[in-house]
C-alpha cells in the first residue's frame, strides 16, 4: 500500500511540473506577447521598460528555471494582467472552482448513486424511465447544459443568471453570504452534475445488477435477510469497486466541463482565469492556473485511486480492478 | 453494433455534404429588415404557406405576420422582401434553419476528418507498439497514458491559444483538425495496443512472418484490419467528441472566425443572456449537438464506457 | 476473497459522505475566514441630514481592473473614474453645457496679451487626512507632468506649441501660469490637469519613483483624496467601494456640503452581458457606460414597470471610425497602389454605404447618419456644410470606373486594368457589438459594389499595434472623445500628431491638403476669437470631408440606464456620461 501510494505520488509531482512548464513554455512562445499587447498606450521608451521590468527581454531558458526556483518556494511570480501575486489570484480562484466540483460531485452522486440501485435492482417502468432519462442526461455535456440552463434561468427568474454572488458591496454576515451563494452554486452545478449523474447511474446500474446476480446474495436472502438490506449491504459495496474506479475518470472531466461552464455562467473559477491569461498571455498566470489545474487533477484521482484500493485488496496489490 | 455505427457515421457524412441543396438559403444572406425574425409558422391553404413578416417595432425586433400575403415554400420560390425563416433569424437576419445546415458542414465535416486522423494515427501508433512490445511499447503507451489523463478541453485550449488568435478560416480547419488528432489519438491507440498485442502471437500473423512479410505490411494487412470494430467505436465516440469540442473553441472566440458558420459560431451570440431569453431559436445548434450527442450514446451499448465531457 | 462484514458496509459509504461534507465544511470555512471582513455599519444605513436628499449608496460597474491610481501615468477608464472620484480639479469644463467652472481656483485674471493666467485659490480647503491645500501642491503637480522620468501622457497635452506653461506660486493661495503662445481654449487648458500631493509624493518625486507611486497594491488608508470621495476598499477582481470625504470642499447653492452620497461602489463586471443582468435585477444602479442598442428593449419592460429609467442623452461625439493606411511606403511594391490610397476610392466607398441601413442594423435605427468627425451632437463645432456622399450605387460604380476599376471576368469581383481584383483587409476590435455588426454591414455593402472586403478581428492591443506601426489595409475603429473642443485634441487633426491614425506622426506633411489642415489649426489653437476659430474648423472639415481620410457612417444616440431611485442627474455625450457629476447625484433612501 505504501509503494503503490509512493508511485502514485510521484506520478502527481511529475504530472504537474509537465503540465505547468509545457504551458510556460508554450505561452512564452506563442506569438503576441503581453508587452506587444500592453505597447497600446505607450511608448516605445515605456515599452522596452516594461519588457524589462517584466522580465520579458531574458532568454526563455533563464525565465524558466528563475520560474522553476521560485515555484519550489511555492512562489509563482507576479501576474502582469493583475498586478498582483499569481498565488493569491489563482488560491482565489480555485476556492471557488473546488466549490463547484465538489457541489456537482456531490449532486452528481446523490442523484446518479440512488437512482443506479433503484433502477439496477428493480424491474417495473421506473427502471425504463430511469433508463430513458439517464440516456438523455448522458447527451447533454456542460456546454450544452450550462446555455439551456442559463436560458432557463433567464426566462423564469429561478435563480440568478450567472455570476457567484449578487454583491451588494455591502459586507453580508456569514449566514447571508451563504444564502446567496446558495443561489447561485446551483446552476453552474447543476451543468456539470447531469452527464456525471447520468453516466454514475448507468454505472451503477449495471454493476449492482450483475452483483445482485451473485451468490452470496442469494445466501444472504436464503438465510433471511429482507431485499433491501441484501441489496444495500451485499450487492451495493460489491458494485461500488468499477464506480469509485469512475470516480478518477470524471474528476478530469469536471475540471474539463468546469472551464466550459465558467465561461457561460460567468463564475469566477480557474478555468475563466486561464482563459483570460492565456488570451493575455500572461505567462506566470498561465503557469501558475496550470500548475494548480494538475494539482486538483493529481490530487482527485489520488483520493479516487486510495478509495479504490482501500475497498480493492486487488489494486492494492498492482492490478487494477 | 458495428453496422449501426457504420450507418450513423454515414448519414452524418451525408448531412455534411448535402447541406447547400437542402438549405433554402445561403448561410451568408443577411435580410437586413429581419433581424431575430421569429419561427414562422406553416399554414395549410391548398399546400404548405406562410404569412410573411412585417416589422413591427425595430428596437424590440418584433414582427407581426402578414395575414393578407401568402408565400410558398423556400426552396420552390423566395421572395427578396418576404424571406420564409422555419427556425427564425439571427442577429444578423440570416436563416437559422440555412446556417444549422451548413453549419453541420462545417462542423461535422472538421470532425470528421479529426476523428479519420486519430483513428489512422493511433492505430497506427497502437499496432505498433503492440507489435513491437519492449520499450517502443513503453514509450508510446506512457505518452498515451499522459495524454488521457490530461482534461481535454484544456489541452485543446492551451493548443489553440498559444497559436496567432486570429486566422483565416481554412487555417483554423487544419490546425484545430490537428489539435483535435494530437488530444484523440490515445485512446484508439491503447486499444489497438491492447488487440495487437494479443493478435501477434496468432497463427495468421506468424505464418505471415516466416513468409517473409514485412513488419509494415502485416501491420497494416493482417493486425489493423482485426482492430476494425473497435476503430469503428471509437470514432463513433470520438466523433460527437470532436464537434462539441469545435464548438466550445468557436464559443469562446478561438474557432471559426465570423462568416463562416458553424455550430459554434452560431453558439456565440448566445452570451447574451437577454437575447436567448427572448430569441430562444439561436440555441438552435445546441439541440442539433444534443441529438447527435444522443444518437451516439444510444448506438454505444457499453454503460462502463463515460461518456467524455 | 474476502468480501466485507456488515459492519465493514456500512462504514464505507458514509464514511465517503463525511469526508465529502467536511471538506465542503472546510472550504466554507476557508473563504470565510480568509476575506478581511471590517467591520462596517453597512450601506443602508441612512444619515440624518439637513437635506432629505443625502445619503445612500450608488453601485455602478467597471469593466476592466485599474492598473494604477495615477491619473499622471496612466489614463484607462478605472483610473480616470478613480480620478473623478477622488480629485478636483483647478478649473473644469462643465461636460454637459461645456461651460468652465472654477474649482479649486476661486477666481482668475487673464493679462492683456492672454499669455498669462493669474489663479487665487479657494481658502480652507484641505487634502482627506487634513493637511492644507496650497499652491505648492499645483507647481508639484505640473512639475511631475512634465518630469521627463515620469514621461507622463499628460504632458502633451499641456504644452502649447510644443513647449511646456511656466507655472509659480508667489504665495500660498495664488498661482501665476504663463502660455508659451495664446491658446484657443484659454482656461478650459486647465481641465487637462490633474493633481497630486506634495506632502505625499514629493519625496518619490525626487527619488524619480513617482510613476510608480499610487500603484494599485497602495492601502487606501495611504491614499490622500481632495475631491468628494476617497477610496476606502479595493478587493481586486471584485470591486472599489469609495465613502464620502468629509473634507471635502464643494457645498451647493443651498451650502449643504457635497457629495450627497454616502458611498459609492464600482463592481468589477468584465462582460457586458453579465452588467446588463445585474441592472436588470437592481444590484446595479447604473452601467459605466451607454446601454448597447440590443438591450434597450431589454430594459423598456423595467421602465414602464417604474423600476429603472432609460434617459437618451444625445448624439455620440465619437462615431466608429473607418480609414485606410495612407501611408505611400506601404503601398509602394502593392498592385492596387494606384487606385487604394486615392481619394475617389474612398469617395466611392461613402457613395456605397446605405448609412440608413447601417443605423438600422448596427443600431436598429438608434442613430443617425453622419458624414464627418463632428457629429451633430457637438453642437458647437459641428458644420452642417460639408460635403455629403448621398447613397447611391451606380454614382460609385462611376467612380471606381473613372478609377479604372470595373468588372472583367466572370466572377463578381472587380478588376483594375492590371487584373488585380479589388479587394482589401478590414481589421477591427473583437467583442465590440457595434464595430463587429458594422465591419459586417461594411463587407456586405461593398460586396454589392464588387469590391471583396475581408473582416479580421483582433483584439484590442493586437489592433493597436499594427496601427501605430502602420501594419494594417484599412481598419475600423473606435475613439473615446474626451473634449469636444477640436484645440484639446490637436493629435488628431495634426499630421504630426500621435493620434493622426491614417498616418501617424509625420515629420512634415504628406499631402497638400493636410499642409493646409495644419495651417489651420494653427489658427483654432492659438486665436482667442471664438468666431475665426469656427470659421478655421468649418474650413477644416470641409477639407476633411472632400479629402475623406477617415469615413464616418452612424453615430449612434445614447441610451444611459438609470435604477429609478437615483436623481441628480446631469448627462454628458462624453464619457463617462452620469458619473463625471457624481457629487450631484442622489438616491432615495430605504436601499
Amino acid at each position: 500500500m505504501g509503494r503503490y501510494l509512493l508511485t502514485r505520488l510521484a506520478f502527481a509531482l511529475l504530472l504537474v511540473f509537465v503540465v505547468s512548464s509545457a504551458a510556460l513554455v508554450l505561452t512564452r512562445i506563442a506569438p503576441g506577447g503581453f508587452v506587444d499587447q500592453q505597447c497600446v498606450t505607450l511608448s516605445a521608451k515605456e515599452c522596452e521598460a516594461l519588457r524589462k521590468k517584466l522580465g520579458l527581454d531574458r532568454p526563455l531558458a533563464v525565465q524558466y528555471l528563475s520560474w522553476m526556483s521560485g515555484a519550489i518556494r511555492l512562489d509563482f511570480g507576479q501576474s502582469y494582467l493583475y498586478s498582483r501575486p499569481v498565488g493569491t489570484l489563482v488560491r482565489d480562484r480555485a476556492l471557488n472552482t473546488a466549490m463547484l466540483a465538489t457541489l456537482a460531485l456531490l449532486f452528481a452522486t446523490a442523484i446518479g448513486i440512488p437512482l443506479g440501485i433503484y433502477s439496477g435492482t428493480s424491474h417495473g417502468i421506473g427502471r425504463a424511465i430511469i433508463r430513458v432519462v439517464s440516456v438523455i442526461g448522458l447527451s447533454v455535456p456542460p456546454l450544452i447544459g450550462s446555455l439551456v440552463l442559463v436560458f432557463l434561468a433567464a426566462r423564469t427568474g429561478w435563480f440568478p443568471v450567472g455570476g457567484m454572488t449578487s454583491s451588494t458591496g455591502i459586507e453580508l454576515t456569514w449566514a447571508q453570504w451563504l444564502a446567496d451563494l446558495a443561489r447561485h452554486l446551483p446552476l453552474p452545478a447543476l451543468a456539470l452534475a447531469i452527464p456525471m449523474a447520468a453516466t454514475l447511474e448507468r454505472l451503477q446500474s449495471e454493476a449492482i445488477e450483475s452483483a445482485s446476480h451473485e451468490s452470496f446474495v442469494a445466501a444472504s436472502r436464503a438465510r433471511g435477510v429482507d431485499r433491501m438490506r441484501s441489496i444495500l449491504h451485499h450487492a451495493w459495496p460489491v458494485s461500488l469497486r468499477p464506480v469509485l474506479g469512475l470516480y478518477g475518470v470524471m474528476i478530469g472531466s469536471l475540471f474539463s466541463g468546469s472551464f466550459v461552464v465558467e465561461i457561460v455562467t460567468s463564475w469566477p473559477g480557474l478555468g475563466q482565469l486561464m482563459f483570460n491569461a492565456l488570451k493575455a498571455r500572461d505567462l506566470f498566470l498561465v503557469a501558475g492556473c496550470a500548475a494548480t489545474g494538475a494539482f486538483f487533477l493529481a490530487a482527485g484521482t489520488l483520493i479516487s485511486d486510495l478509495l479504490l484500493a482501500y475497498t480493492d485488496p486487488r489494486v492494492r496489490s498492482g492490478e487494477r480492478a | 453494433m458495428i453496422r449501426r455505427a457504420g450507418l450513423f457515421l454515414g448519414v452524418l457524412t451525408l448531412f455534411a455534404v448535402i447541406a447547400p441543396w437542402l438549405a433554402p438559403y445561403d448561410a451568408g444572406k443577411a435580410f437586413r429588415g429581419f433581424l431575430h425574425a421569429p419561427p414562422m409558422r406553416p399554414h395549410f391553404e391548398g399546400g404548405i404557406v406562410f404569412h410573411p413578416l412585417v416589422l413591427a417595432d425595430r428596437l424590440e425586433q418584433r414582427f407581426e405576420p402578414n395575414r393578407a400575403r401568402v408565400v410558398g415554400m423556400p426552396w420552390i420560390e423566395r421572395f427578396e422582401d418576404a424571406p420564409v425563416f422555419l427556425l427564425g433569424a439571427d442577429d444578423f437576419g440570416r436563416d437559422v434553419l440555412s446556417r444549422l445546415l451548413y453549419g453541420a458542414r462545417t462542423s461535422i465535416g472538421l470532425s470528421l476528418v479529426a476523428t479519420l486522423g486519430a483513428v489512422l494515427i493511433g492505430a497506427l501508433a497502437g499496432a505498433w507498439a503492440g507489435y513491437r512490445g519492449g520499450w517502443v511499447d513503453e514509450a508510446i503507451m506512457r505518452l498515451a497514458d499522459f495524454v488521457i489523463v490530461l482534461p481535454a478541453i484544456y489541452v485543446v485550449l492551451v493548443l489553440r491559444a498559444v497559436l496567432p488568435l486570429v486566422l483565416s478560416a481554412s487555417t483554423v480547419f487544419v490546425l484545430v483538425a490537428w489539435i483535435f488528432i494530437v488530444v484523440g489519438w490515445p485512446f484508439v491507440a491503447k486499444g489497438v495496443r491492447a488487440i495487437v498485442a494479443v493478435e501477434r502471437s496468432r497463427e495468421y500473423v506468424q505464418a505471415a512472418q516466416s513468409l517473409g512479410a514485412r513488419p509494415l505490411r502485416i501491420l497494416t494487412v493482417h493486425l489493423i484490419p482485426a482492430c476494425t470494430s473497435h476503430l469503428l467505436v471509437q470514432a463513433t465516440l470520438l466523433l460527437p467528441a470532436f464537434i462539441l469540442a469545435e464548438a466550445t473553441l468557436s464559443f469562446i472566440g478561438l474557432g471559426f472566425p465570423d462568416p463562416v458558420p458553424s455550430w459554434g459560431t452560431m453558439l456565440a451570440g448566445a452570451g447574451n443572456y437577454n437575447a436567448v431569453a427572448r430569441f430562444p431559436w439561436t440555441l438552435a445548434p445546441a439541440v442539433a449537438i444534443f441529438a447527435i450527442v444522443l444518437l451516439t450514446n444510444l448506438l454505444a451499448s457499453q454503460p462502463s464506457r463515460p461518456a467524455r465531457a | 476473497m474476502d468480501w466485507p462484514t456488515g459492519q465493514d458496509v456500512n462504514r464505507q459509504p458514509r464514511a465517503l459522505l463525511s469526508v465529502l461534507l467536511i471538506g465542503v465544511v472546510v472550504v466554507v470555512a476557508w473563504r470565510y475566514f480568509s476575506s478581511a471582513r471590517p467591520d462596517t455599519d453597512g450601506g443602508s444605513e441612512i444619515r440624518v441630514s439637513e437635506a432629505s436628499t443625502r445619503g445612500g449608496t450608488l453601485r455602478s460597474s467597471l469593466r476592466s481592473e485599474p492598473r494604477s491610481f495615477n491619473r499622471i501615468v496612466d489614463r484607462q477608464v478605472p483610473t480616470d473614474l478613480y480620478s473623478l472620484f477622488t480629485g478636483s480639479k483647478l478649473i473644469r469644463v462643465n461636460r454637459a453645457t461645456q461651460e468652465v467652472e472654477p474649482e479649486l481656483a476661486e477666481r482668475w485674471t487673464t493679462s492683456p496679451d492672454n499669455l498669462t493666467y493669474t489663479l487665487t485659490l479657494r481658502d480652507g480647503v484641505t487634502w482627506s487626512d487634513g493637511t492644507p491645500f496650497t499652491s505648492a501642491d499645483v507647481v508639484f503637480s505640473f512639475q511631475a507632468i512634465y518630469d521627463p522620468k515620469v514621461d507622463s501622457l499628460l504632458a502633451s497635452s499641456l504644452m502649447i506649441d510644443g513647449k511646456p506653461m511656466t507655472v509659480t506660486a508667489p504665495d500660498s493661495k495664488t498661482v501665476v501660469v504663463k502660455l508659451p503662445h495664446t491658446f484657443g481654449p484659454g482656461v478650459a487648458i486647465f481641465d487637462n490637469v490633474h493633481l497630486a500631493a506634495k506632502h505625499k509624493y514629493g519625496a518619490a518625486l525626487k527619488a524619480g519613483k513617482f510613476a510608480e507611486a499610487l500603484g494599485v497594491q497602495t492601502p487606501p488608508a495611504d491614499l490622500v483624496s481632495i475631491g468628494p470621495f476617497k477610496l476606502t476598499t479595493y478587493a481586486p477582481g471584485q470591486r472599489l467601494i469609495f465613502d464620502r470625504n468629509p473634507r471635502y470642499w464643494k457645498k451647493d447653492a443651498a451650502g449643504v456640503q457635497l457629495p450627497y452620497l454616502d458611498q459609492l461602489i464600482l463592481e468589477i463586471v468584465p462582460d457586458q452581458n453579465a452588467e446588463l443582468v445585474r441592472l436588470q435585477s437592481g444590484q446595479l444602479d447604473t452601467l459605466q457606460q451607454q446601454v448597447r442598442s440590443e438591450d434597450i428593449a431589454t430594459l423598456r419592460p423595467l421602465e414602464q414597470q417604474g423600476k429603472l429609467k432609460l434617459i437618451e442623452v444625445g448624439v455620440a461625439a465619437d462615431p466608429d471610425l473607418f480609414f485606410f493606411n495612407l501611408r505611400s511606403p506601404y503601398w509602394a511594391k502593392d498592385p492596387r497602389r494606384d487606385w487604394i490610397t486615392r481619394k475617389e476610392f474612398r469617395q466611392a466607398i461613402s457613395h456605397a454605404i446605405d448609412r440608413e441601413a447601417f443605423a438600422n442594423t448596427v443600431f436598429l435605427g438608434a442613430g443617425v447618419p453622419v458624414w464627418g468627425p463632428v457629429t451633430p451632437g457637438n453642437q458647437k463645432w459641428f458644420s452642417p456644410n460639408v460635403p455629403r456622399y448621398g447613397y447611391s450605387v451606380e454614382r460609385a460604380k462611376e467612380i471606381l470606373a473613372g478609377l479604372g476599376l470595373t468588372n472583367r471576368d466572370a466572377d463578381p469581383w472587380l478588376e483594375d486594368a492590371k487584373g488585380t481584383e479589388a479587394r482589401f483587409t478590414v481589421i477591427a476590435y473583437r467583442g465590440n457589438s457595434s464595430v463587429e455588426r458594422g465591419s459586417a454591414i461594411i463587407r456586405d455593402e461593398l460586396k454589392r459594389l464588387g469590391i471583396a472586403v475581408d473582416v479580421v478581428l483582433l483584439e484590442q492591443g493586437a489592433l493597436i499595434q499594427r496601427m501605430v506601426k502602420g501594419d494594417f489595409e484599412a481598419i475600423n475603429f473606435i475613439q473615446n472623445a474626451t473634449s469636444l473642443d477640436p484645440a484639446m485634441s490637436p493629435d488628431f487633426w495634426l499630421s504630426s500628431g500621435s493620434a493622426h491614425i491614417w498616418n501617424i506622426g509625420q515629420p512634415k506633411p504628406a499631402t497638400e491638403w493636410e499642409k493646409q489642415i495644419d495651417d489651420l489649426m494653427i489658427t483654432v489653437m492659438s486665436s482667442i476669437d471664438d468666431a475665426e476659430r469656427k470659421r478655421a474648423f468649418d474650413e477644416i472639415q470641409k477639407i476633411f470631408a472632400d479629402n475623406l481620410p477617415v469615413l464616418y457612417f452612424v453615430a449612434p444616440r445614447i441610451y444611459m440606464g438609470v435604477s429609478a431611485r437615483v436623481g441628480g442627474l446631469t448627462p454628458s455625450i462624453l464619457r463617462p456620461q452620469l458619473l463625471w457629476n457624481v457629487e450631484r447625484m442622489t438616491v432615495k433612501q430605504g436601499q
